[in-house]
């Protein structure tokens, strides 16, 4: 079971979310790469980013960096490892994360609030890998 | 349960409640509205109501729908006015209209975009915002909502635009404001405050707050309403279908809207045909295909209306309800022309799929299951035998 986050955790996410047909149907028209950025918390040490080439329901590729700084990218989805975990577990829904600040959003609001349904296809697509975490 | 939170504002209700308007401690209003209610009483009735010593500006350029473009050609007359206060006298789209207004007035920095409810704004520190709502249905009186629309090429888009700083500081019921709404209006914002309640107690992101106030909201809404269209006349049902209709907006501007919404939202973009009667096209259609996933939830609901008027589900209940109040239940009872409903199935999917609607619904649809139930609201030819 990978570890989250690391390499080995990417690499069998991108391929869930390439299995994932709900998200493909909901993300369809999505174009934008993202960076999901893991924080330094009591529980982690570091700041790790996960960047994420989506285009039309698919991800084209994926990069997993530890510390220095974050991937130049479209969109960042913030939070610390702690939210992370209950993030992937499904107890925090993404978009209500953000409205209630256990995760911050850097990117076009307004093309966010139209994929909603695309994000929650991500988180579930995170449910789906067997994850460890540290 | 994770952290969430319940929003509403100030509610004043009953007769002659405009009166707490003289109680403000602000002097520089914009008045909202529309050009029908300009030429009405109930202007009149608000401006004999503003505190003394007060001043007003008028701005009343909204049509059926809120556009962007047009609500934006006062706004440099607004800010040399300066006003403290925003008042907001009308249906839906005129409350939405004032809401939008205060945030370009207090953030002439941010583009309408930048409206959303990730982002804090500050727009209450620039003036406040009172609500008074001249039909009972939209509940945007009492939510954190505004929808305007914007053309983006050939493509009429409804923009579901959020920000908790655009909750209105009161909403004031008062139900001279709605004694005299049309027939045809009372059904569809009747209609539009039992889906929103619907909807809400059956949301993804319901609560139990929300949940109280769904629940109350239909059982004033479903008891009262058919009361009200055979005597329009009765203050005392009015005023039970204007509080229900508020409850309904408290309930899903807390918990969210949900498939319904997204399908009548995209409907509303693309044809003219009022919010309510859109939405309440697909209801029973959403609550149908909805029902596996929250059946008790809807059991519970269906037994909220009279037994006069209920059916073996709630789906069944809506067609039928909807029937006797003159609620469309297919696209052929409306004025949307079928074959270019038809021939528009693929655009009206995808603005479905992005509505924020889709994000909460009880059961995750598809774009397959999105075009099946905007089908599913055309009737088909009866065959010759």
């Amino acid at each position: 079971m990978p570890l989250f986050p690391s390499e080995e955790w990417v690499k069998e996410f991108i391929e869930k979310v390439n299995e994932n047909a709900d998200y493909e149907d909901s993300a369809r028209t999505w174009e934008g790469d993202i960076t999901f950025v893991v924080q330094k918390d009591k529980e982690f040490d570091g700041n790790a980013y996960i960047h994420l080439d989506l285009f039309h329901g698919k991800c084209r590729g994926g990069e997993f960096q530890m510390n220095g700084e974050p991937p130049q990218s479209a969109f960042q989805y913030i939070g610390p490892y702690e939210n992370w975990i209950r993030l992937i577990n499904q107890e925090i829904d993404p978009i209500q994360g953000v409205l209630i600040g256990k995760f911050k959003l850097k990117g076009s609001m307004m093309k966010i609030m139209r994929y909603t349904r695309a994000a929650k296809e991500l988180v579930n697509t995170a449910n789906r890998v067997k994850t460890t975490f540290g | 349960m994770p952290i969430w939170y319940f929003r509403m504002p100030t509610m004043v209700f009953g007769e002659d409640s405009l009166f707490h308007l003289k109680s403000l401690d602000e002097r520089r209003f914009v008045i909202v509205t529309d050009r029908v209610i300009v030429s009405t009483p109930l202007l009149t009735l608000l401006k004999e109501n503003l505190p003394e010593g007060s001043d007003y500006f008028l701005f009343s350029r909204i049509g059926v729908e809120p556009d962007f473009t047009e609500m934006s050609s006062e706004m440099e007359s607004i800010r040399e006015f300066n006003p403290d206060c925003f008042i907001a006298l009308g249906g839906g789209s005129v409350i939405d209209t004032a809401k939008v207004l205060l945030f370009s007035y207090a953030r002439p920095d941010k583009s309408l975009y930048e409206l959303t409810p990730l982002d804090y704004l500050g727009i209450k520190e620039k003036a406040k915002l009172v609500a008074i709502p001249t039909t009972s249905g939209t509940g945007s009186e009492c939510t954190w909502a505004a929808v305007v629309s914007e053309r983006e090429g050939k493509v009429r888009r409804k923009l579901e635009l959020a920000s908790t700083e655009i909750l209105p500081d009161y909403a004031i019921l008062d139900p001279a404001m709605v004694i005299s709404l049309p027939q045809s209006q009372t059904v569809s914002t009747g209609v539009d405050a039992i889906s929103h309640a619907i909807e809400a107690y059956a949301s993804a992101w319901k609560n139990p707050f929300s949940d109280a106030m769904a629940e109350k909201a239909l059982s004033l809404i479903s008891s009262n309403l058919l009361d009200v269209l055979s005597n329009p006349l009765n203050v005392e049902k009015r005023n039970l279908v204007h509080m229900g209709a508020s409850m309904a907006g408290i309930a899903f501007s807390n918990s969210q809207i949900g498939l319904a919404h997204a399908l009548g939202h995209a409907l509303g973009a693309d044809f003219h045909i009022s919010h309510g009667n859109a939405v309440g096209l697909y209801l029973p259609k959403v609550v149908a295909f909805n029902n596996r996933n929250c059946t008790a939830r809807y059991r519970h609901l269906n037994n909220i209306f009279q037994k006069s008027d209920r059916k073996r589900s709630l789906a069944l209940t809506l067609e039928s309800y909807f029937s006797e109040i003159g609620q469309p239940l297919f696209i052929n009872e409306t004025r949307v022309p079928v074959e270019e409903y038809t021939n528009k199935l693929e655009s009206l999917m995808d603005l479905t799929m992005e509505s924020t609607g889709m994000l909460t619904n009880p059961r995750e649809a598809s774009s397959r299951d999105v075009r099946r139930l905007l089908r599913s609201v055309v009737r088909r030819k009866q065959s010759a035998h």
